[in-house]
């Protein structure tokens, strides 16, 4: 059985990175998670070892121009990455509206060594294949940078559905063929939209922090067996999916135990639980 | 006299038992209540106190009995996001065992010492770990 790896954690509760209650609480409201509790070193080992997970990746938002805010910035992943160099892969955020967001990324990359880009259109309010954007996906197609997408539906304040349909996300693809990007949540409710575009597209990731409704083994079977055929993922797109959680807002046990019990085949379960990310990431 | 101490722990495992006896026994000296009752409450819904017999056989019987009566796989009306946390609630098997074992339980104290059978042992118990837990132990008396 190979590594595990968790591609899509919000670390925003760390402890290390939580140093009082109204730090705490602003991030409790900026990401709706309201009854978050700072998290100890100690606590998040005990979940990543009881889940079977071996890594995670921690992702920041910059939301300098929207909100006047990070919610984690680029220096505070780099410090819990550097906590446990072994679990944690830091990735940058930056707010493309910043007149200084080309500098920032190749800040995050060049100086602080993080390992992909983080972007949010819902919620940092731009479209993907905005001209914007180019100058960004060129510093990671230079540094070899994979891109994760907020896709899909978000239970976060200031963000709408605007932004986030799987197709809007096409002519990126088109356009950057060397460009890793990953639609995050599988981009529910358009799931479909997002199969069709792994179908297409190699350089086009999803991942499977999606638990919506239900239990993680109800929600999973209905998306990934019932919405999607039930072999589409095992005989097509096992290349492209990843396991992410979105932890804490999802629960990583369960969400890892639905997975290894959905009836992929062992080689797919080794891909999407862990080999896809690393291929991700480069 | 009224004495009260909040102990917390980390949890490890999803479902766990964690003899807390000894614990109780050092904070009734501590209270330096001689004679009166100890209580000792959970702070949460999907943790228990259980008093049993420290046995590994019978630690084994109670989990699968547990399991059996509370199995994880079950169509629960409360696996849906909630809007007050913003988050999913995928807990239900660990509010339903917390509610088999109790979340408390109470003991005479006499001359000082916790009155207690022989074979009778304190458990904390975690159904929805890992977690950051926390239970109190309030003595009150003369």
């Amino acid at each position: 059985m190979g590594e595990v790896i968790d591609i899509h954690t919000h670390p925003a509760f760390f402890e290390a990175i939580c140093p009082n209650e109204e730090l705490l609480e602003q991030r409790r409201q900026a990401l709706g998670l309201y009854k978050a509790g700072a998290t100890s070193l100690a606590h998040i080992h005990n979940q990543m070892q009881c889940a079977g997970i071996d890594r995670l990746a921690l992702l920041p938002l910059d939301l300098t121009t929207q909100e006047n805010q990070f919610i984690v910035s680029n220096e505070e992943i780099r410090q819990l990455a550097d906590l446990d160099p072994r679990r944690f892969i830091g990735f940058a955020s930056v707010d493309p509206y910043r007149p200084d967001a080309a500098d920032a990324l190749e800040h995050a990359f060049g100086n602080l060594g993080l390992a992909g880009l983080k972007l949010h259109p819902s919620r940092q309010n731009f479209s993907p294949s905005s001209s914007m954007l180019d100058p960004i996906y060129a510093i990671c197609l230079r540094y070899n940078k994979p891109i994760i997408f907020h896709a899909g539906m978000s239970l976060e304040p200031n963000t709408s559905m605007r932004y986030s349909n799987p197709l809007e996300f096409e002519p990126v693809a088109a356009r950057y063929p060397k460009l890793r990007i990953c639609l995050a949540h599988f981009g529910f409710p358009w799931v479909l939209e997002t199969a069709a575009l792994l179908l297409k597209y190699p350089n086009m990731y999803a991942d499977t922090s999606l638990l919506y409704f239900d239990s993680a083994r109800e929600f999973y079977d209905h998306v990934f067996k019932r919405i999607l055929g039930e072999y589409w993922i095992d005989r097509s797109l096992r290349h492209q999916v990843m396991f992410g959680s979105n932890n804490p807002r999802f629960e990583q046990i369960r969400m890892v135990e639905a997975l290894r019990n959905i009836g992929w085949r062992a080689g797919t379960l080794d891909l999407v639980l862990g080999q896809n990310a690393l291929e991700f990431l480069g | 006299m009224f004495f009260h101490k909040r102990n917390t722990l980390l949890t490890n495992q999803y479902n766990q038992f964690i003899l807390i006896t000894d614990e109780v026994i050092a904070a009734v000296r501590e209270s330096g209540v001689r004679n009166g009752l100890v209580a000792v409450i959970s702070s949460h819904t999907t943790t228990g106190i259980m008093v049993n017999e420290a046995l590994e056989c019978l630690e084994s019987d109670i989990d699968n009995a547990l399991k059996r009566l509370v199995p994880e796989d079950h169509p629960y009306a409360h696996a849906r996001i909630l809007r007050s946390y913003g988050s999913t609630a995928g807990n239900a098997s660990g509010h339903l065992k917390s509610m088999l074992t109790g979340y408390s339980c109470l003991f005479p104290v006499v001359d000082g010492r916790i009155v207690k059978g022989e074979a009778q042992e304190i458990y904390f118990m975690e159904f929805d770990g890992p977690s950051q837990r926390s239970y109190t132990i309030t003595v009150q008396g003369e």
